[in-house]
């Protein structure tokens, strides 16, 4: 095996810069589907049936096909949906976004259906409402609870963010592929691409554990 | 006041309370007992409306809150209640848990409701504990907390579901004394519990259910010495 580093060490700071793009797409669809991901969990424990069945049909469907089929219906489908091409970051913040929100509502879902009865009910017996208890007494309880599983779903998607390179966005993905193919030599572009990887899931690991351990303060 | 009249609730076919009809006034104390099983439990909920009765009339101060119009909300803030397993929130501390009702329902200001706040946890002993979160408290101590949060509302009536079921034995009396105190300043309440010393000795009156019906309603000395009923002789019995 010889392996030639040397030779990349110019290309390096664009494989970096990819970094920044691939922050950007994971940290954006991130929000988009935990914001979508909170909505969709309270459809589906929804006292109104339609709600439900609406969030359960989304989930079925984004869980049970491919994400990359799906980032590619997105892209090239753009056209045909809204009469013209979206920009391919902003088609894979959208896929990502969709994608993961079915994942999480189902987390979410979990989490409130796992804090104790009580808690609702005392929240009830003092007089407060259905939002604001939902929100100051039980989300606050589930989210502590379902923080591991939402972090995991953070690293898939940080990870599976590679396949916007099927669309060419030009993310470390991409990058290292692109600086292979200007030297013929892919191995260590993509061993390079690799450990970029991994450090941005250990940063986000070590991330979840410091806020993991922020709220267990009161355990 | 309230006014109980032909209480029923059901569950699916089950039918957990079959007709309960009985006054509380304004300051009396009155203690729920009967066997496991008996609908006291549900009894109790039902008048904060967390749990709707199937058919029957509760009347609150002349206010029929089974009505469909009612807000269930305003009444609950008008009918403290207390919980055998406490229900504390977890991720606030003793006088969070004390202030966010008031402050959230109420639209108090946070230093008014932190003053009441310390006013009451001072009233059940616990004012050094105000900044702990629950974990750090013993049974007692959290049911004395649970205690004052529902106090913090300022309700007319208290209810306590056997509110010292889940305590080890050697904090029962340090939350029966909150109670004992609580019934001396003249507060409403309705108590499920089975501590028979305590309703003897701190309830005006005794509500005996069994089978969802209410079998006995008499004063402590009446049905203690002298009970009527058979049912309530076999209980009474069986707890000693």
């Amino acid at each position: 095996m010889n392996l030639d580093f040397q030779q990349f060490i110019p290309s390096l700071p664009y494989i970096l810069k990819g970094i920044g793009v691939t922050l950007q797409i994971v940290s954006m669809a991130g929000i988009l589907g935990f914001v979508l991901g909170i909505i969709l969990s309270f459809f589906k424990i929804s006292k109104f049936k339609f709600l439900g069945w609406i969030a359960d049909a989304y989930t079925s469907v984004f869980r049970g096909t491919p994400l990359v089929l799906q980032l590619m219906l997105i892209y090239y489908g753009s056209p045909q949906l809204i009469g013209y091409k979206i920009d391919p970051s902003t088609a894979a913040v959208l896929s990502f976004g969709l994608n993961s929100a079915a994942y999480i509502s189902e987390i979410i879902r979990a989490g409130i259906l796992a804090v104790d009865k009580g808690q609702s009910e005392a929240a009830m017996a003092l007089g407060v409402p259905y939002r604001p208890a939902m929100m100051d007494i039980i989300l606050p309880q589930a989210m502590k609870n379902i923080l591991p599983a939402l972090m995991n779903e953070f690293i898939t998607l940080t990870k599976e963010s590679a396949i916007v390179t099927v669309i060419g966005v030009t993310d470390v993905m991409r990058r290292a592929y692109i600086v292979g193919g200007e030297k013929f030599s892919y191995f260590e572009p993509i061993l390079i691409a690799g450990l970029i990887y991994y450090i941005m899931v250990m940063v986000l690991t070590v991330l979840g554990k410091g806020i993991e351990r922020r709220m267990r303060r009161s355990d | 006041m309230i006014k109980v009249e032909n209480l029923h609730k059901h569950f699916g076919k089950l039918e957990v309370l079959k007709g309960i009809s009985t006054n509380i006034q304004d300051g009396e104390v009155v203690a729920v007992i009967g066997p496991s099983g008996s609908g006291k439990s549900t009894f109790l909920r039902c008048i904060n409306l967390l749990e709707l009765p199937t058919d029957g009339r509760i009347m609150i101060n002349g206010q029929d809150i089974t009505d469909k119009s009612t807000n269930i909300m305003k009444v609950r803030q008008n009918v403290g209640m207390v919980f055998q397993h406490f229900h504390l929130f977890p991720h606030k501390t003793a006088l969070q848990n004390l202030t966010y009702a008031p402050m959230k329902v109420k639209g108090l200001s946070k230093s008014e409701a932190e003053k009441t706040g310390l006013e009451l946890l001072e009233k059940v002993g616990l004012s050094a504990k105000a900044h702990e979160y629950p974990n750090r408290l013993s049974g007692g101590q959290k049911q004395r907390v649970a205690i004052a949060r529902a106090l913090a509302m300022q309700p007319e009536v208290m209810l306590f579901d056997e509110p010292t079921s889940a305590l080890d034995p050697e904090m029962v009396k340090e939350v029966l004394d909150v109670m004992k105190n609580l019934a001396h300043t003249g507060m409403t309440m309705a108590i499920v519990t089975h501590e028979m010393g305590f309703a003897r000795e701190v309830a005006d009156r005794v509500l005996f259910l069994d089978g969802g019906v209410l079998v006995e309603d008499s004063s402590p000395e009446e049905f203690f010495s002298n009970p009527k009923s058979e049912r309530a002789r076999d209980f009474l019995q069986k707890m000693i």
